[in-house]
């Protein structure tokens, strides 16, 4: 494909430079400190990239949906979410230090031989499935994410024909439903089973809308360093921007409603094999940064979103996404910390924060931000011969007037 | 009933073309202003309103003979009362959100579909509250029990108990739903006060419009009020099952405890809600001519719905079985085991069938816009959701922590006739909805044809 019709923005013309600088500088000198400490590497690198592959999968998630659902919120963003999707195969290679790692972090590795419970799960948790799994997901998540973008390239060449929207509609059904269960069975492989003993049957839901969140999040952000050029221009309009707002309130609200719903069940519950889980996040350091998660991932940004202005005005609102943003990486910290620590179930966890903890985010991030400009910049960036955005636009006042 | 639609009725059009502001009143009013009852609706009520006589003939031998008459027993302390209860109030949800959730996303093609979701929930409601209200053997004292009002002895409701939040959720839930209802209704008892044909009629209509005369004043409040009311009821779709769930999620009973169950417990009621209204809408449109109003692309998109939350519903299971094995817990693996293969498990695998297997053809296109299919699948829905609440309540309590007090249940010959007896009143008051007050939104209808639409022209 040419975009000769739709340059790519400056700005976004030097980031793709910046963010490989930066991506490559970050990682370099935490693959120094894996010299000197390669476990703690394995940690933070596992816990920055738990958190930024999240990106690309909700994004299949809601290209997925929009397919479904229509509207213009999902056609306005259909390229961020084809782009993201294809970083999958890039992701893959990004997993390997953790795939070749694993026995180094995960304690199903090396359990202890009196451990039953470990013992019980040997059959799913063992180093070859596990990474069969691993494979299995990035090949199937890869694969959907061809097909979307190849057939979002037929779009643009010859128009949605029924034939194309009817393929569209079928994959997405299909995928959706795949995706939801691989991506729960992802998350209890990368994730839950740092601490073998624990289980949680909504923690694949928790995942998902995290990732979600995340993913409206990067995509708000980004787009509020377009909206002013071409193409975006031409289309963006307010009540769009107000869509993604509410969007962007709406999966806040339901990432605090499936933890308040985990955590009220266990602690009520206070049964021996739940609730070690929350006493190493709810006492000393590790209890304050979740009281902070509380209050600046959900209740100061619910207060502010609740105003129609910030919802409706990007430069109000992309300085929220990026706080949230920020607040999936810290609380995503906060659930996969204690493990990786080893704390499972001591009452008052050690708060440790590494400097890789730090820089393993920041290096994986620019990297990630780095593969997605390069493929958003090969395509037109927004959808060619699309209804929503074409018949609409011809009438409407833009956002910024 | 069943068609084959010769366009895809995913694209067609929400309102059938050709009709005009008025012929849309004309023919939604015609319904209820008819002088002429016809016969079917007569038949129809009579039947409904002799089943209805159960719940009074149950409600007297139960406070006569104490709940005793029930298959409750230790250890399944809840029985028909909880499942029902359950399981009704599970039913009111599609009402709440088609009418409140899919307006503020603008889903136009709720409005024809909306007015009679509503009544379904409040008359759900009313069957539901039944169950706890009588379940407690002395009803006229419950009040005492249930409600904290500072009183001399200092007793006071265990708040930390979902009991008693559900008590809050529910009649929270029911007021603002009776008053979305109601003020959904103002312009449309307008409506029908001018056109009613005698005097007592204009009456009564019009003591139910409030004076409502359509001013551009009252457009103007009219909308804000609906609006708030639309962001008030939002989250009592969520609430409302969220706490149901927690009655059982907050205790430690394994099949109980699960963390999935907020999510999954409110996907059910979507779920169950759906099909209800799929079983109203069907038989509706074809026995009064409704086929204008709810196209077939309402019933399209009704059923897509109830695919996507059946297969949430799906997910739950899912996890609920994978994690009693993941979690390694002799009583979680013990409880799964027992409620596939032990003395319930035909239940469990009906359950199965009814909410995961069939509800699955949906995928088909040609099966989901069969509308004899369609309802025939939204039947064996409200059949399968039963039966989840039944496995999910007698299946964990009957064998649980203790094996020497392990019991059976089954419920008695009252439970039924309890239970049976509300689905009478349920379609009781349908019926004397659909002829007392307009079943779908005359004033929305009209906001929905072509004409309405304002062309604006940026000069």
């Amino acid at each position: 494909m040419t975009n000769a019709t739709h340059p790519v923005p400056p700005a976004l013309e030097r980031m793709l430079t910046s963010t490989l600088g930066l991506g490559l500088a970050a990682l370099a000198v935490c693959g120094l400190g894996a010299l000197s400490s390669p476990d703690q590497f394995l940690r933070s690198y596992l816990f920055a990239f738990f958190f930024w592959v999240s990106v690309p999968i909700g994004s299949l998630g809601l290209l997925m949906l929009q397919h479904l659902t229509g509207g213009r919120w999902g056609a306005l963003l259909r390229r961020f979410f084809e782009a993201w999707s294809r970083t999958l195969p890039a992701a893959f290679v990004l997993f390997l230090p953790v795939l070749l790692g694993y026995a180094k972090i995960y304690p199903w590795a090396h359990p202890p031989a009196d451990d039953k419970i470990i013992a019980h799960k040997a059959l799913y948790l063992n180093g070859t499935a596990w990474a069969g799994r691993a494979i299995f997901f990035f090949a199937l998540w890869s694969l959907f994410a061809w097909l979307f973008s190849k057939w979002s390239a037929e779009q643009d060449r010859d128009g949605l024909t029924p034939g194309l929207s009817s393929r569209f509609q079928a994959l997405a059904g299909g995928g959706l439903v795949t995706l939801v269960l691989t991506v729960t069975f992802a998350s209890i492989d990368w994730g839950m089973s740092l601490n073998p003993h624990w289980f949680s049957t909504i923690y694949g839901v928790i995942y998902l809308v995290g990732a979600v969140l995340a993913t409206m999040a990067v995509c708000i952000v980004v787009l509020s360093r377009m909206a002013h050029e071409e193409p975006f221009l031409h289309v963006m309009r307010k009540d769009t921007v107000h869509d993604l707002g509410k969007l962007l309130f709406a999966f806040n609200m339901l990432w605090a409603y499936m933890n308040l719903s985990q955590f009220l069940i266990i602690w009520s519950g206070n049964l021996p094999e739940e609730i070690p889980y929350y006493l190493a996040r709810i006492n000393g350091a590790w209890g304050a940064l979740g009281l902070f998660v509380v209050l600046f991932h959900f209740v100061v940004p619910y207060a502010i979103l609740l105003s129609r202005d910030v919802k409706r005005t990007l430069r109000l609102l992309a300085p929220m996404a990026a706080w949230l943003l920020l607040m999936r990486l810290v609380d995503t910290y906060w659930t996969l910390g204690p493990d990786l620590a080893g704390h499972h179930g001591s009452e008052a966890a050690a708060f440790h924060l590494h400097w890789m903890d730090v820089l393993a985010p920041v290096g994986l991030g620019a990297l990630f931000v780095h593969l997605f400009l390069r493929q958003l910049k090969s395509r037109p960036l927004v959808p060619q011969h699309e209804a929503e955005l074409q018949t609409e636009a011809a009438h409407a006042a833009p956002a910024h007037a | 009933m069943a068609s084959t639609p010769h366009l895809d009725p995913a694209s067609a059009p929400i309102i059938a073309p050709g009709h005009t502001f008025s012929s849309v009143t004309d023919k939604i009013a015609s319904i209820v202003l008819a002088r002429r009852t016809p016969l079917h609706w007569f038949l129809g009520f009579t039947i409904a309103f002799s089943v209805a006589q159960l719940v009074l003939l149950t409600i007297v031998r139960l406070l006569f003979w104490g709940i005793g008459s029930w298959g409750v027993t230790v250890p399944i302390g809840w029985g028909f009362d909880i499942i029902n209860f359950v399981w009704w109030i599970g039913i009111g949800h599609a009402g709440t959100l088609i009418s409140a959730i899919l307006l503020l996303l603008k889903q136009e093609w709720r409005t024809s579909i909306n007015r009679f979701a509503e009544a379904m929930t409040l008359f759900a409601v009313v069957c539901a509250a039944q169950y706890p209200l009588f379940h407690t053997g002395r009803p006229w004292i419950a009040a005492y029990w249930l409600l904290p009002y500072p009183n001399t002895m200092g007793l006071w409701p265990n708040f930390r108990s979902p009991l008693i939040w559900d008590v809050f959720a529910v009649t929270t839930y029911a007021s603002v739903s009776a008053v979305f209802w109601y003020v959904g209704l103002i312009p449309d008892f307008a409506t029908l006060r001018d056109r009613a044909k005698n005097k007592l009629m204009a009456m009564v209509y019009g003591i139910g419009s409030m004076g409502w005369r359509g001013s551009a004043r009252h457009w103007h409040n009219y909308e804000s009020a609906y609006l708030l009311l639309a962001g008030l009821a939002t989250p009592l779709v969520v609430s409302v099952h969220t706490v149901v769930s927690f009655d059982f999620a907050v205790g430690v009973l394994p099949g109980w405890h699960a963390t999935i169950f907020p999510p999954y417990f409110v996907a059910g009621a979507i779920y169950a809600g759906f099909a209800m209204v799929l079983t109203l809408a069907i038989p509706l449109r074809a026995w009064y001519g409704l086929k204008d109003f709810i196209t077939d692309r309402h019933l399209d998109n009704m059923a897509k719905v109830m695919l996507a939350t059946g297969l949430i519903v799906a997910y739950g299971y899912a996890m609920e079985a994978f994690f009693a094995w993941y979690s390694a817990s002799s009583w979680e693996i013990f409880m799964i085991r027992n409620r596939m293969f032990g003395p319930y498990g035909h239940m469990y695998w009906a359950l199965i069938l009814c909410n995961v297997v069939a509800p699955n053809t949906l995928w088909v296109p040609r099966l989901r816009h069969s509308h004899a299919w369609l309802f025939f699948i939204s039947l064996v829905v409200s059949v399968g959701m039963w039966l989840e609440r039944y496995v999910i309540i007698v299946t964990s309590l009957h064998r649980d922590f203790l094996p020497s007090s392990w019991g059976m249940y089954q419920g008695t010959v009252w439970d039924w006739s309890f239970f049976i007896g509300t689905i009478g009143l349920f379609v009781t008051l349908l019926y004397l909805f659909v002829r007392f007050l307009p079943a779908i939104s005359m004033f929305e209808m009209k906001t929905i044809l072509p004409g309405a639409r304002v062309e604006e022209h940026h000069s």
